[in-house]
């Protein structure tokens, strides 16, 4: 057997990425998705407009994340005095205090990982789509499943809530506009994490440029 | 069409980390046929990493426990909260729920991931008897799923800092964070860097 006939072989299984259960792949409709038999985690979906999806999805998060960006998160209210904080001026005031291992890991974990992920996203699908970018595509996708585990905004927005339990007793609280982003941002990134499979975007990378070049 | 029951070992197929593809265990350097990267390097080296990330990790628990993470001072008086104290204040208060959230997040998780990742090493030197009823790769999979949580105390202390710093009340970061940013770092880096060849071997079809 060839090394080519073996992976032929090899592209028609999968293994499941919770419990490591071997399955073949086996052909669903439009707008289902299979799932494994053990431990009933999905592997794999028939979405035609994985692309689409990625490259609209992708923007829109682009746009929310600059939107919570640029206003800020919480307000605070103490005895006439008014403080907010942004995700950047939280930061900065990491920095300012000393702290920066904490400000560099809590910086590159909820602003750089997140804005990274986002534009490979867009980058992706805009590549694939007009089909470019061959060997750019392939450094995308390793360097996006290097960078998925450590994005951490849905945590940070629990954080938020958090620390505002924390104050509620002393000070009053409101939320700004850039909370609003953040959380549609979150529910965003949860979408986009659970629904379009690193795996699957291989596989229509493959087609489209493998096939391209027979 | 290629038979595919008679030329393929199941018990040798390996998942790429990388790209998810089915990958044919053929000894110790692997490199993926799909994305290229390499997928495993030699299990003994990937163990030894995993057990210096893991220590490293546990040392630094300690000063991540006994350092506040976090002072807060008013009107000049200024009170230094350590994790365990932060949660006994909340606890105090009468917001459970938080401290409950921060109970699970900074103590619980830890000590978990710790001890799966300690049993998962340990178990994967010993010679396997009989069957487990545990998947490890299961519990692999919820250690790094449940990990990166135990970094909402130090994102708490994060937004505190930026958020309170008026010319009365003010909260800065304590030594205890920066120990306790780099404990999960590790403990992340340890989940990731150990090698899923040295857990049980798969079901079959998933008949256990």
């Amino acid at each position: 057997m060839t090394i080519d006939e073996e992976n032929i072989v090899l592209d028609r299984l999968i293994i499941c990425s919770k419990c490591h259960t071997l399955h073949h792949k086996v052909h669903i409709a439009k707008g289902k998705s299979a799932k494994c038999e053990n431990c009933k985690k999905v592997l794999y979906h028939y979405d035609e407009r994985i692309l689409d999806s990625g490259l609209a999805l992708g923007i829109t998060g682009i746009i929310l994340f600059v939107i919570s960006n640029m206003f800020p998160l919480v307000q605070v209210e103490f005895l006439g005095h008014e403080q907010y904080v942004s995700i950047t001026s939280m930061i900065f005031s990491l920095f300012e205090n000393g702290f920066y291992v904490v400000g560099i890991t809590v910086a590159f974990l909820i602003f750089i990982f997140p804005l990274m992920i986002l534009i490979i996203y867009v980058a992706l699908s805009w590549m694939m789509m007009t089909g470019q970018g061959r060997d750019t595509t392939k450094e995308l996708l390793i360097l996006l499943s290097k960078l998925l585990p450590w994005s951490m905004i849905e945590i940070y927005v629990v954080s938020i809530l958090v620390a505002l339990v924390k104050l509620i007793g002393y000070m009053q609280v409101h939320f700004g506009l850039s909370f609003w982003a953040l959380v549609l941002f979150m529910i965003l990134d949860i979408y986009l994490s659970k629904n379009v499979h690193i795996g699957e975007l291989w596989e229509l990378r493959n087609r489209i440029y493998c096939d391209k070049g027979r | 069409m290629i038979r595919e029951d008679r030329i393929i070992d199941e018990s040798k197929l390996l998942r790429c980390t990388v790209c998810e593809a089915v990958n044919l265990d053929k000894g110790d350097d692997i490199y993926c046929h799909r994305c290229n990267s390499r997928i495993f390097r030699n299990p003994k080296l990937s163990t030894s990493r995993a057990w210096a990330f893991l220590i490293t990790a546990f040392i630094l628990y300690i000063p991540a426990n006994i350092y506040p993470i976090l002072f807060s001072e008013k009107l000049g008086s200024r009170d230094a909260n350590t994790i365990i104290g932060g949660i006994i204040v909340l606890w105090e208060d009468g917001s459970y729920p938080i401290a409950m959230i921060i109970l699970v997040a900074s103590v619980l998780v830890p000590i978990l991931k710790f001890i799966v990742l300690i049993y998962l090493l340990i178990k994967s030197k010993t010679k396997r008897y009989k069957k487990n009823k545990i998947n490890q790769h299961k519990l692999h999979y919820m250690t790094e799923i449940i990990g990166p949580w135990s970094m909402v105390d130090v994102f708490v202390v994060a937004i505190l800092t930026g958020l309170v710093h008026m010319t009365t009340v003010r909260v800065i970061a304590g030594p205890g964070a920066t120990a306790f940013v780099l404990m999960v770092l590790f403990t992340m880096f340890a989940a990731l860097s150990i090698d899923v060849r040295l857990f049980e071997e798969r079901d079959k079809n998933g008949s256990s």
